[in-house]
């Protein structure tokens, strides 16, 4: 049982549920205490001490069922039960001699596991799919094309004539019809059972492998590279760049707030501090200026631009306990309020629907037009406290531009800030109106690399 | 003080509250690891009065400390009396100066000093704040740590040590154990992400709105008056206006709150106009309300043309039926 928790959890983490070993331990030790008898308590369990984000739960949810229960393939049974002894004794004779002479190795062992009932263990019959067949695929989605092959690799299909030929010198032994039907249908019975095995086998062996070559890879620094070299379907990549590049901002903004001591002084503070100098305010205390950004951002989710909203979108996100307020929008064609994605699912995820919802093709981002749709539908994500971020690159192919939406916008923010990829001589050529704009901005960040996002990002917090 | 996870869900119920069964195991497994609990989900499902039943149903004092953006280790652990402290130190004058009386050197004076230094720094002038409340407690305690998603990430990281140890560091006293492990609940209704560290030293608890069995049995247990019927219509109504698009959804404590409020109206059953006088006990947002009535006016229509239907008579709005069916 612990080894199927273990394989569990492997199964869990290569599903990209963060999984410490603190916790697995802590798994081990509620399962001991609600034990297995109850199968409602014992999910419960599990659950309560691995998965701690509700977006895991769907996760939780699907592979439980796989690990605990009730699919398991049933269990082979030994066939020949119809049979008299002198029969039985004559089925194992003839056995006996077509195994001799059988090959390969594999199919002789399957068909002597489907003739005699004689199983293998998971593990044992894991091991025997390895040796027997070539793994190319590392990814769960696989699993069913993946058992076709190792089903053919196996010749599994020629079970069937090999049983065929059996019955046939059975027939010919004088053995009764009867007990021959029923041996037929008992052995096609343990071939099924064989058939779930392995497909089984080959899942949990997917899964380890992918499990495998996620830790395996290196994660490089990927800083300078331009977004549109970035591989942006590399989900786990990213979330470790983007962790790592969160964390480095948050302890620059942290020391950043502890010496600046801008804040009003804090009179009560500074009294308790001065006791112990019998009142003589040699040590004065500041009242922290600790005002966590409000932000809205304003994110072209173009072709050209999916990559570094993606990252964008991603690194906000990480640095939620330094923000107090994040709305995001999305525009395209038309725009759209998002922010009920980003809570349902988990960013990187959410960036990979969000396009849908503003429908455009090439050649159609209406910039000008957005933003006349959100100064009259969405202007309540903006008060005097709020950051507006415009991540885009100025393009405009539909309408002309507004820079009056723009103007309304700004008088409400507190700030208006655009991030801006393209260089800043493309910035008014063709369909491109970042000059009307940016003059507008208090502030225009080239980003075309993650160092210089993170730069940007790091000026929302002075 | 729990055998089974059978005994915890009759403890819980005892006290009228109806646990899943996915709170139930969570409370056993935390009561037998000692581990605090991470509860997270929707505001007004009842993650709070979780708590509040648990310290009832095991009988211990119930310590509560709220989170809020900046709070801190004075608010939340301890603080020196100052003012304490020099009223001591100016009362006990005359006393000093006979403790001092005799000495002829300032070291000599200093030491004597000294050696009565711990008379000002002994818990004498603390301040406990809930936190060490509930490790000093002579009893054992449960320790309900309330939002902790609005404190900020520093505290989160000051809570590390106590939740993991149960022990306080106190500079001046050195490190305090507690003699009872609490047993600890912090709620959350996930407006920021927490830490790992902290996901981790705890048990997590997701619950969600309850389906519309629990909830009439929550709906008859609180409001034991309310007409069967009637209760029924309501928890239908709710689960309802839960599955439209609204800014937010009504909770279980507004649902009870609503059925109290029937109750006191002497409602029979839910017409148009005990709803619509009512509902904005259910919904806090005047754009909710609207189209909730919308909706509730539309259902109603389409109620009473299938109605038409079943004596047989012809449908006279025939086109817009077909339109709305839709």
């Amino acid at each position: 049982m612990d080894q199927r928790v273990v394989d569990f959890i492997h199964a869990l983490r290569a599903q990209g549920v963060r999984i410490s070993l603190a916790e697995s331990i802590d798994a081990m030790r509620c399962v001991e205490i609600a034990g297995v008898a109850d199968k409602q308590f014992f999910r419960s369990a599990l659950r309560a001490s691995l998965v701690k984000e509700p977006r895991d739960l769907p996760t939780f949810d699907e592979l439980f069922p796989r690990f605990f229960g009730l699919d398991t393939p049933p269990p082979l049974q030994q066939p020949g039960g119809g049979m008299s002894p002198e029969e039985r004794e004559r089925l194992a004779q003839m056995l006996q001699q077509m195994l001799a002479s059988l090959t390969p190795e594999q199919l002789r062992r399957l068909f002597e596991m489907m003739m005699t009932g004689q199983g293998m263990s998971g593990s044992q019959m894991r091991q025997f799919i390895d040796e027997n067949t070539t793994a190319t695929q590392t990814t769960t989605g696989f699993q069913p094309w993946a058992t076709r092959r190792a089903l053919r690799e196996l010749q599994f299909d020629r079970l069937e004539q090999l049983l065929q030929e059996l019955l046939q010198k059975l027939r010919e032994a004088g053995v009764s019809e009867a007990a021959l039907q029923q041996l037929e249908q008992e052995a096609r019975e343990n071939r099924e059972a064989l058939a779930q095995q392995i497909g089984r086998e080959v899942g949990n062996g997917l899964q380890q492998r992918e499990a495998e070559e996620r830790r395996r890879r290196p994660v490089e620094d990927l800083q300078d590279r331009p977004f549109e070299e970035l591989k942006y379907q590399d989900d786990d990549d990213m979330r470790v760049i983007i962790n790592r590049l969160a964390a480095q901002l948050r302890t620059r903004v942290a020391l950043r707030q502890k010496r600046a001591n801008k804040g009003s002084l804090d009179a009560k503070s500074t009294i308790r501090a001065n006791l112990r100098y019998s009142g003589v305010p040699l040590d004065i205390r500041h009242r922290r200026k600790h005002l966590k950004p409000r932000i809205t951002v304003i994110c072209d989710v173009s072709g050209s631009m999916r990559a570094v909203t993606g990252f964008m979108l991603m690194l906000v996100y990480a640095l939620q306990d330094q923000i107090s307020r994040t709305r995001p929008f999305v525009y395209y064609r038309t725009i759209a309020d998002v922010q009920a994605d980003f809570q349902q699912l988990r960013p990187e995820d959410a960036i990979r629907v969000v396009p849908e919802r503003v429908q455009g093709g090439p050649w159609q981002t209406s910039l000008g037009a957005c933003l006349e749709i959100f100064t009259r539908d969405h202007l309540d994500a903006i008060d005097r406290r709020t950051t507006v971020i415009f991540l885009g690159d100025g393009d405009d192919h539909m309408s002309p531009p507004n820079p009056r939406a723009f103007e309304t916008i700004k008088r409400r923010a507190h700030r208006v800030v655009w991030f801006n990829p393209e260089p800043p001589y493309r910035w008014g050529r063709e369909d491109n109106h970042m000059h009307i704009y940016a003059p507008m901005c208090d502030a225009v960040h080239h980003v075309s690399n993650l160092r210089q996002l993170v730069a940007a990002v790091d000026g929302l917090f002075s | 003080m729990f055998n089974t996870i059978g005994d915890v869900k009759a403890a819980l119920s005892a006290q009228r509250y109806i646990p899943s069964d996915e709170i139930a195991t969570t409370v056993f497994l935390a009561e037998k690891l000692g581990k605090p609990i991470l509860a997270e989900g929707p505001a007004g499902v009842g993650k709070t009065e979780l708590a509040k039943v648990w310290a009832a149903a095991t009988g211990r004092e119930l310590i509560r400390l709220q989170c809020y953006e900046g709070l801190d280790e004075t608010k939340a652990l301890y603080e020196w009396e100052y003012a304490k402290q020099l009223l001591y130190t100016q009362l006990l004058r005359d006393k000093l100066n006979d403790l001092l009386a005799g000495v002829t050197t300032l070291a000599e004076a200093a030491d004597r000093l000294a050696a009565e230094e711990d008379v000002f720094f002994s818990s004498r002038f603390m301040l406990p704040r809930p936190l060490l409340k509930a490790i000093t407690s002579e009893r054992p305690v449960t320790l309900l740590i309330d939002e902790i998603d609005r404190a900020d990430a520093e505290f989160e990281a000051f809570l590390l040590e106590v939740l993991s140890d149960f022990q306080v560091s106190v500079p001046e006293l050195g490190t305090i154990r507690a003699r009872h492990q609490p047993m600890a609940l912090l709620t959350s209704n996930n407006t920021r992400e927490l830490s790992e560290a902290l996901k981790r030293r705890c048990l997590y608890l997701h619950i969600d709105y309850p389906t519309a069995e629990q909830e009439l049995q929550i709906v008859n247990l609180k409001v034991p008056g309310l007409p069967p019927k009637l209760a029924q219509q309501a928890v239908e109504l709710v689960q309802r206006l839960r599955g439209m698009d609204l800014k937010k959804h009504p909770s279980v404590s507004e649902t009870i709150d609503w059925a109290r409020a029937l109750l006191e109206l002497n409602a029979r059953h839910l017409d148009r106009a005990t709803v619509e006088t009512t509902l904005n006990v259910l919904l806090k947002f005047e754009g909710d309300l609207q189209r909730a009535r919308r909706a509730t006016v539309r259902d109603e229509g389409d109620r009473a043309r299938r109605e038409r239907d079943e004596f047989g008579r012809p449908r006279r709005d025939d086109e817009s039926g077909r339109f709305r069916g839709n």
